[in-house]
């Protein structure tokens, strides 16, 4: 499958996709394709299992990144696809929004055991809660680390006592 | 009877801060846990909140002291791609060069490790006696063994002239007549074929289901590798193959065996591919727009996002970039090293086996995890934890008493 029939194959299940390129190369030149495929957040699992389903390997999980929109905030889940042959792979990243007053989603990590790293690291960075995540620890920040402060939101949950260090350092040193 | 062994988050075995709490049922470790929340240094945060793109380069060196190219590769690889900054063709083929002297030296510095890790330490000194000759290189070409300070937007900052094309050539030859001693002392020894044959494994299916990266995924057996499947830079010119340890033993068992076989052919691939590239290598500019201040504004109107990957000497690393126009920081940074899936599969590696194999296997997938800025005191059962600030506050004390 190449990212145009993969493309082809969000489609048809109803999903608004579209691929971005870039060149690569001096005297070779290669297209490194990206699949960008909007999906709401109800159906993130569904998405998840068209990739399972159709592709002829098992979808290699990268990352879950994560941004604040405003209103909302937008998760990126990040995928590879076609490993193995020369020039073929492509990225495929899922984009969800979630509104801020209802920052939930289905974890994936049932049925891709490797997010489950990523959704513990976007739960304690952006606040948003996975249903039937297994564990909920936090993954980087330490545990006695306040709750309802999220580092990568960049509004009132944003972390406010921070940088002294660097101030001091701007001033000329203390 | 069960009990539980805890390694870290500072250990002798394991250097670097990491917690791993073992269940063993004598000496059989029959669960691993992984607390990996000891250090987080929020660099991600600083380049959405403080830094400007360029500042961001340099500090997404800092990510990784051993893979300080990797890291601002794959940021400047999204950025570019974004903002439809082009590079001259010279400056594609010196990353590639830079890549690839950054890919030997880590290899090395593992294998040395490995040495290490079993006892072996006069192999470590070897080792690291020849990784030298690499460093000297990039000290030579860079002016600076670590953070290189070598990529920018649009191209590199420094060329690679021909008085240090006769001395990488010399390199590469010393490095071809070492590889065949390194070989024999790596893959013949009985005690580290005891030690590591069979030891840690990780199945094909396992490595595929758990996203494993790089060499740990190689060596079961899973033909991944950016540079061979998405390839950047001068990459697509060289054809990359994905190494697996059949190549070289006729079977792939996914053991920590196969792991140094996998480091020892990729160290050797390199050699071939910094030979090509200096041959072919085009002439002209190295750096698209020279004035800085340029190039932040360009980003500054940019909008949009990129995806950058890079096959680093642990594995695959992504960074995820999205700009806003008018926004003076990155909007959003995701930085995903391969140490962090990596981590995943010490607990299949480490199931069944003995407390003695947890520092050859842990230190097996090469684990990165970065320098600490937080020290957790701990006095009877209370724990406090000192910020940054009171860290430094007590470093400038101790100097003051010293002084008097």
């Amino acid at each position: 499958m190449n990212a145009e029939e993969a493309m082809q194959m969000f489609k048809e299940a109803g999903y608004e996709a579209w691929i971005s390129e870039r060149e690569a190369g001096v005297k070779n030149k290669a297209k490194k394709k990206s699949l960008w495929v909007k999906v709401d957040k109800e159906k993130i699992r569904e998405a998840v299992e068209i990739m399972i389903e159709n592709a002829e390997e098992y979808p290699h999980f990268s990352i879950i990144s994560a941004s604040d929109e405003g209103d909302n905030v937008e998760l990126n889940y990040h995928f590879t696809f076609g490993y193995g042959k020369l020039l073929e792979e492509f990225v495929i990243s899922l984009k969800v929004s979630l509104p801020k007053n209802a920052l939930r989603i289905k974890s994936i990590t049932p049925i891709i055991p490797a997010a489950i790293l990523s959704e513990r690291e976007i739960r304690e960075m952006v606040g948003v809660e996975f249903d039937e995540l297994p564990d909920k620890r936090h993954m980087f920040l330490t545990k006695d680390f306040p709750d309802g402060v999220y580092p990568w939101r960049r509004d009132e949950t944003a972390p406010k006592e921070t940088n002294k260090l660097y101030e001091t350092w701007k001033e000329g040193g203390k | 009877m069960k009990y539980e062994v805890p390694i870290g988050p500072i250990h002798p075995a394991l250097k670097e801060p990491i917690m791993l709490r073992f269940t063993l049922e004598g000496e059989r470790i029959v669960d691993v846990d992984v607390i990996a929340s000891q250090n987080h240094r929020g660099i991600e945060w600083i380049g959405m909140n403080r830094n400007n793109p360029v500042q961001s380069i340099y500090l997404a060196e800092r990510i990784c002291g051993i893979c300080n190219f990797c890291h601002p590769s794959c940021l400047v690889m999204a950025v570019e791609e974004i903002a439809g900054i082009e590079s001259p063709e010279r400056a594609e083929y010196i990353r590639v060069i830079q890549g690839e002297l950054e890919r030997i030296h880590s290899h090395l510095l593992w294998a040395g490790v490995a040495a290490h890790e079993l006892g072996f330490d006069s192999l470590l000194h070897y080792v690291w006696v020849v990784r030298e000759k690499v460093m000297d290189i990039l000290e030579l070409v860079n002016g600076n063994r670590v953070t290189k300070a070598i990529i920018m937007y649009g191209g590199v900052r420094r060329d690679i002239k021909e008085e240090h094309i006769s001395k990488i050539k010399e390199m590469l030859e010393y490095y071809k007549q070492a590889f065949s001693k390194l070989a024999k002392l790596f893959l013949e020894d009985k005690t580290i074929k005891m030690r590591t044959r069979e030891i840690g494994i990780l199945p094909y299916e396992e490595a595929i289901k758990l996203a494993t990266v790089g060499p740990t995924t190689r060596a079961s057996g899973v033909k991944k590798d950016v540079r061979q499947d998405m390839p950047y830079f001068a990459y697509p010119d060289f054809e990359v193959k994905a190494i697996t340890p059949d190549m070289l033993t006729g079977e792939t068992i996914g053991d920590t065996y196969d792991r140094i076989v996998v480091r020892l052919l990729e160290v050797k691939q390199s050699i071939e591919i910094i030979e090509q590239a200096l041959e072919n290598m085009p002439k002209g500019d190295i750096l698209a727009e020279p004035k800085i201040i340029k190039v932040i504004n360009q980003i500054k109107k940019s909008e949009g996002e990129a995806v950058g990957r890079y096959e680093a000497p642990r594995g695959e690393d992504i960074h995820y970039v999205k700009l806003r126009e008018g926004f003076e920081y990155l909007y959003a940074w995701k930085v995903r090293a391969p140490t962090y899936i990596n981590i995943l599969s010490w607990r299949p590696m480490l199931l069944d086996m003995q407390i003695a194999d947890i520092p050859i296997v842990a230190a097996s997938i090469d684990p990165c995890i970065s320098c600490t800025n937080r020290v957790i005191v701990v006095k009877g059962t209370e724990e406090k934890i000192l910020t940054a600030e009171e860290l430094h506050k007590l470093s400038v004390q101790k100097t003051r008493r010293l002084r008097r």
